[in-house]
């Protein structure tokens, strides 16, 4: 059964050219979405909509039973020494997954597939704010 | 007296010679290795101490780089430049006087930067944890301030009449800067303390209008502006008091720069100077974009407090290399390292040895530790390589522990790349993943370490002291950390 937005996603995959479709069908790395300025990446704007894997790793989630994790680049560490408070990076992607999330320890490399999306949003649910989302999201260990 | 001397440099000569007569006929005498052997007994015979008063005095701290990470950055920046990198010298390991240094704290086996920079900013040790005051303050006892406060080194010089500076890419209101011109029970009371107490970012707003900070450049811009106020990159400030130092500080005459373009624009004519480069931490080398380097920072500086004719004390910290380190993340911790090492060499570049004592260390080494037995040019980021008994180059086989797998040169005692990891039972068990050298040598790559530790440790061993200038041959040996001040003191005030 395919609803409506899969069939909008779908269809804004089959739009993109051949090329595309298997740079989406790669796993993609966070530097591969952003720039060092913090900008999104030439290919994160063309695959914005498609459905994309991307590698990272699992911060500790915010609350148990949530379907809301941030993927990171390298595992988030605590570092007493260089924050005084427990503190996001920049370059991190929210995750927004089907189903709720069965925690992955902060060092296990993960596999997270899902929409890509684009923008400033603020969650409902949990307030927070991302810059760019994989929306419909599984997750796997790597 | 003098007469001594002479039969003394004599004699020296006498055994130059005569040794020179009895090394030409070994059969190593004609290997390029015998040969620059030789030849730095040769520059250490005539290296000749500067026996008079530093003008300036510049004090390089690359937070986190013991013995063991200065190895990995010497060999990743010699591999970055085309060599096989063991080999590589970086700028201040030409220095002639060396020392290796031991870090503990008062109350602490492994150091923290706090009382580290602290003991080099006022020549004794101190307790974990706070910053430049005496051994009966307590940590996190605001009520124990006001009868410890030390005098540091940049006050002692500013009654000279010199500039103070400080540079670091980590926040200004972080320790190693901190410790130039803040006295604190707690090293975290960055935009607040308690009652009766002065926080860390208002010492420095007083210290620049005091005219005794001339120059500060480097992160922690969150820590100067109001939770209302939101900054150029969109970030909010911290301060939950409403105060606006940047404005207090602009108020009292200095100028503020706050990005590349900015920095680029400043007044390096001696005029006060204020850049805070992003709201924490500035970024890594490696992912910096839109702020300065170590190196220009330290130019401009240089520049700027130059212009006093009475000298000055610029303390420059490479912050980041520790907390790369932390992150169990080699690669930038090398990255990082470089950056460093490019900015003592500006240093070394922009100063008169004559004039200028450059003195160059660390706070505290890491867990860090490296794997064998490898190649010559073994990837120092990588994978480690078996050796080539033919040729010099490792061989391109991979060498593999008992349990099949290859591993890379650079581990960790402790930190997130432990290979035991947290079972849904709580219990910790794991093997070492499979590691291709592309993975390895990845920059997000994280180190395999053994402890499972959030946070790698710093650890306690010795980290070493380089310097050259006026009264730089009295470092030597093995010392206590606080002996750097004593030796900066001397060279400021020598008859």
């Amino acid at each position: 059964m395919i609803d409506r937005r899969r069939l909008l996603v779908l269809l804004a995959i089959a739009a993109v050219s051949p090329a595309l479709r298997a740079r989406a069908a790669e796993t993609l790395r966070m530097r591969d979405l952003y720039e060092k300025d913090l900008s999104f990446s030439a290919l994160a704007r063309e695959l914005e909509g498609a459905r994309v894997e991307v590698s990272g790793f699992m911060a500790p989630p915010l609350k148990a039973q949530s379907r809301f994790f941030v993927l990171t680049k390298r595992p988030m560490a605590v570092c007493p020494f260089c924050e005084s408070e427990a503190e996001w990076p920049d370059d991190i992607l929210a995750v927004f997954a089907s189903r709720v999330v069965d925690a992955i320890p902060f060092n296990v490399p993960i596999l997270s597939g899902g929409v890509l999306r684009l923008g400033a949003h603020t969650d409902a649910e949990t307030g927070f704010v991302s810059r760019v989302r994989l929306e419909r999201a599984t997750v796997a260990r790597a | 007296m003098l007469r001594n001397t002479a039969a003394f440099a004599l004699a020296l000569t006498a055994l130059g010679a005569s040794a020179n007569a009895q090394t030409a006929d070994l059969p190593q005498a004609g290997s390029a290795w015998f040969a620059d052997g030789k030849s730095v007994i040769d520059a250490r015979l005539a290296q000749q101490p500067i026996a008079k008063r530093a003008k300036n005095v510049i004090l390089f701290v690359a937070d986190g780089m013991g013995v063991g990470t200065n190895f990995a950055i010497r060999v990743f920046d010699g591999q970055q430049k085309g060599m096989l990198g063991e080999e590589n010298v970086l700028p201040y390991e030409t220095f002639p006087n060396v020392a290796l240094v031991k870090t503990y704290n008062i109350n602490a086996q492994t150091p923290d930067s706090a009382p580290t920079a602290g003991a080099m900013n006022t020549g004794v040790k101190q307790r974990f944890n706070l910053i430049n005051l005496g051994e009966n303050a307590i940590t996190k006892d605001c009520s124990t301030e006001a009868d410890n406060a030390l005098t540091t080194f940049g006050e002692i010089v500013h009654d000279m009449d010199k500039s103070v500076g400080i540079i670091s890419t980590a926040r200004l209101t972080h320790a190693t800067p901190a410790a130039v011109y803040a006295k604190t029970a707690y090293r975290n009371w960055e935009d607040s303390a308690p009652e009766g107490c002065m926080d860390i970012a208002s010492q420095l707003a007083a210290a620049m209008n005091s005219g005794l900070i001339d120059v500060a450049l480097g992160g922690g811009r969150r820590h100067f502006l109001p939770k209302e106020t939101t900054d150029p990159e969109g970030k909010t400030g911290r301060r939950k008091d409403g105060k606006d130092l940047v404005a207090e500080i602009t108020a009292g005459g200095a100028q503020y720069v706050y990005d590349d373009e900015t920095a680029r624009a400043a007044k390096l004519d001696g005029t006060p100077l204020l850049g805070l480069f992003e709201s924490s931490h500035m970024k890594y080398e490696y992912d910096r974009t839109g702020e300065p380097s170590l190196a220009e920072m330290t130019e401009m500086a240089i520049t700027s407090l130059s212009t006093n004719a009475n000298g000055y004390y610029l303390e420059i910290e490479g912050g980041r290399v520790d907390h790369a380190n932390h992150a169990g993340n080699a690669f930038r911790t090398v990255t990082d390292g470089v950056a460093f090492a490019e900015a003592v060499a500006k240093a070394i570049e922009m100063t008169d040895e004559q004039e200028t004592l450059i003195i160059v260390t660390a706070d505290h080494e890491h867990s860090i530790a490296f794997n064998g037995y490898c190649g010559r040019g073994t990837p120092i980021t990588g994978l480690c390589y078996g050796v080539d008994d033919q040729g010099v180059k490792h061989s391109d086989e991979l060498v593999t522990a008992d349990d099949g797998k290859p591993y890379p040169v650079i581990g960790y005692l402790n930190g997130p790349g432990s290979v035991l990891v947290k079972q849904e039972d709580g219990s910790y068990k794991g093997e070492r993943p499979d590691l291709t050298q592309e993975q390895a040598m990845d920059p997000e790559y994280v180190q395999q370490a053994l402890l499972p530790k959030s946070s790698e440790s710093h650890s306690a061993e010795d980290v070493v002291a380089w310097a050259k200038g006026p009264y730089a041959h009295l470092l030597g040996g093995t010392i206590e950390q606080n002996v750097i001040f004593h030796i900066m003191m001397h060279a400021v005030t020598a008859e």
